[in-house]
């Protein structure tokens, strides 16, 4: 069991957390909304090389379908790019060990996966990837799946707001977020992460010789860049197959909270930047406090196992921080992991599990808050009829069709989850892959799709993954988890957007008697659809544990 | 040939980004990092003799049974550390083997050892350290095998 101290310690890191996170909110809230800051004199000149380079005016309001063509093409594009990079990477420089490209169903899962902030991964970097490839391709799409996120829960604050003319534009915000927000943190960070010992050089890999009289070889190369910005930006896929299990990515418990407050940062900005723009913070405290309970919920589920865990956990980390980061990295859809899946208590996967069903506890760099408002919307419809009032939120009417298209993004998840499930096990996929058919076998399958769909990225499959099937299969399941909820949630805030506001007749949703709302129909919500699947997959595992026990 | 602006305006956004994000910022970081943390930049090499024989962050094999062992199963399969109690396990090997009493190994193995938590959780210590403590205050006993 948890011990008072460990409780204790996570009380520290969440308080460090939401300060910071308050903090950025605000700084935040400047840049979202235009206002003037003091950093404007460094940030300034940086922002109008970018925007006179791309020719885009910042100013020119977007309707929220020319929001969503404008990420969807610019996203297409950085895919693109990132594809052909890793198509032909023997042909391009900085790649000191000569390895191969790669095969065209992997650079595409890979392009697709790291464009949608997923970051799910059949490959090991170390032994696949060049250095041109992991910066171009790979630290490149972090920067850029994040920013992107970011750009479109703002958008939707916006809309959800009425407060602001339109929901803004795109291409501005975009450019922005990196400059203003994911640059600077991730320039400190990576400096600070060198000085715990993760290594950043493009030195080719180091042959040692080893002090028993064999040989070594030392994998090093750009990997704090990388590392920093797979945390912050909520993405998750590492520059080491074993991810921050891997000493080069993780070398002591230092570098392991920093990583950890790195991961929960922006996610837990978000609700409080919502308040800020809706004109009530406690709108934004509302929907952070469920998310932070829905957590806290995955949290003490994982750590009723506790005792029964060793296997396939380094020693430097140790077993709270392995199960720690283990939920908070599918709470935060950041799907970086710092030790095996298969060595946890099958309550840790249920727990990991819930973060990715849910994607709100806070969830990913922006998209988080997003779904918490699908969520939100959902349930003051319900509420409103129940009370048999209208139903409203921030003083907007909440129409028939808003619900419908909430609708449509809740359950567009299981069904692009449990389809290809079933595919897998219905047809030869499974059995030729070599995945058993027992409830670890199916956990496996259901946590990859479930991983792809969330934009989670952590994995069971690891590099078994890699066959042209899955490959192209979690790809499609990963841009259609990405794209349908940010279409739909675009829609809506478009739409409320020019809606009139009245803010006297409404259910109060900036009280603890919402939240305790909220987090209850999530809750059943998110049950309700995957209750039998959860049965099937950890919850037997968990009971087949118990029965070998006994 | 002139593109069409919902072509061309994502393509050089694009483009400044690959360049920027990609190029620049990992640039930019490593020569600063080359510059003040030389020794974390490049991966801990340890050195002996004037070579380099590995890592202080990966782990490596000891045959001998006068070292201390890293274990075989852990998620990243090169984990340096070892558990206390781990270490604890091998010392009465090792003091059979090189005649370094228990107590003393103990004392090394605690001096060197660090905490999961900061202060308090469960204590682990790093292979490489601990072999090299030895190999630098036992030579006559290690210097044989020293094999590098």
């Amino acid at each position: 069991m948890i011990t008072a101290p460990e409780i204790a310690f996570i009380a520290i890191i969440w308080l460090i957390v939401i300060v910071v996170g308050w903090l950025l909110a605000g700084f935040m809230y400047t840049i979202y909304s235009g206002r003037k800051s003091r950093l404007d004199r460094i940030f300034s000149p940086v922002e109008r090389v970018f925007f006179r380079i791309s020719g885009v005016d910042p100013t020119k309001d977007m309707t929220w379908k020319q929001y969503f063509i404008s990420l969807l093409l610019l996203n297409s594009v950085q895919a693109a790019f990132a594809f052909l990079i890793l198509s032909y990477q023997s042909f391009l420089p900085l790649n000191p060990q000569h390895f191969p490209d790669m095969s065209w169903s992997l650079a595409l899962n890979t392009a697709l996966s790291f464009s949608a902030n997923c970051d799910l991964q059949h490959y090991a970097g170390e032994n696949s990837l060049s250095y041109f490839s992991q910066m171009m391709a790979i630290t490149f799409l972090q920067f850029t799946s994040a920013a992107s996120g970011m750009s479109v829960a703002v958008a939707i604050f916006r809309g959800f707001s009425g407060k602001f003319q339109g929901l803004g534009n795109f291409y501005s915000d975009f450019i922005k977020s990196i400059v203003r927000v994911l640059l600077p943190i991730s320039f400190i960070a990576s400096i600070v992460l060198v000085s715990t010992g993760i290594p950043q050089t493009l030195n080719g890999y180091v042959l040692a010789n080893t002090i028993s009289g064999g040989t070594e070889i030392l994998k090093v190369g750009p990997v704090a860049s990388m590392t920093s910005i797979m945390q912050l930006g909520t993405n998750g896929g590492g520059y080491f197959g074993a991810n921050s299990a891997y000493p080069f990515e993780n070398p002591n418990p230092i570098s392991n909270w920093i990583e950890v407050v790195l991961m929960m940062v922006i996610p837990t900005a978000f609700p409080f930047l919502f308040g800020r723009m809706v004109g009530n913070k406690k709108e934004g405290n509302v929907l952070l406090f469920t998310s932070y309970m829905l957590y806290a919920i995955d949290l003490a589920v994982a750590f009723i196992a506790l005792s029964s865990l060793n296997r396939g956990m380094e020693a430097r980390l140790g077993v709270f921080s392995s199960v720690f980061w283990t939920v908070t990295t599918t709470a935060f859809t950041t799907g970086s992991v710092n030790a095996s899946l298969a060595g946890m208590n099958p309550l840790v996967v249920l727990s990991a599990f819930m973060g990715m069903l849910i994607q709100a506890t806070p969830g990913g760099a922006g998209v988080g808050t997003m779904y918490m408002l699908m969520y939100v919307v959902m349930t003051v419809f319900i509420v409103g009829l129940m009370a048999g009032r209208t139903p409203e939120y921030l003083g907007s009417k909440i129409t028939p069709s808003d619900v419908k298209l909430a609708m449509v993004a809740f359950i567009s998840h299981p069904i692009i989850i449990l389809l290809p499930t079933i595919i897998v096990f219905a047809s030869g996929v499974a059995s030729s892959a070599g995945i058993g058919r027992g409830p670890i076998g199916f956990s496996e399958v259901f946590y990859e799709y479930t991983s792809a769909a969330a934009n989670n990225g952590s994995d069971f499959l690891g590099t078994a993954g890699n066959t042209v099937f899955f490959n192209v299969s979690t790809g499609i399941v990963i841009w259609l988890g990405r794209f349908i909820p940010i279409l739909v949630m675009l829609n809506i805030a478009g739409n409320m957007n020019s809606r009139i506001r009245n803010f006297e007749e409404g259910l109060k949703t900036d009280n603890i008697l919402f939240a305790a709302i909220l987090l209850f129909s999530i809750t059943i919500l998110v049950i309700l659809t995957f209750f039998p699947f959860l049965v099937i997959g950890p919850l037997l595992a968990y009971l087949e544990g118990i029965q070998n026990a006994l | 040939m002139k593109l069409p602006e919902n072509v061309e305006k994502p393509l050089r956004v694009a483009l400044v980004s690959l360049l920027v994000c990609g190029l620049l910022f990992p640039l930019a970081v490593t020569g600063i990092s080359e510059l003040v943390f030389p020794y974390q930049a490049n991966g801990e090499q340890v050195t002996l003799n004037n070579t380099t024989v590995g890592s202080a962050l990966i782990a490596q094999d000891f045959n001998a049974s006068v070292f201390f062992h890293p274990r075989n199963s852990s998620a990243s399969s090169v984990d340096p550390d070892i558990t206390i109690g781990d270490a604890y396990g091998q010392i009465g090997r090792i003091s059979n083997a090189t005649g370094i009493s228990g107590g003393t190994l103990k004392g090394i193995v605690n001096s060197l050892a660090d905490s999961t938590l900061f202060f308090f959780g469960s204590r682990y210590v790093n292979i490489i350290s601990l072999n090299l403590y030895l190999i630098k205050h036992y030579p006559s006993i290690y210097d044989r095998y020293v094999k590098t």
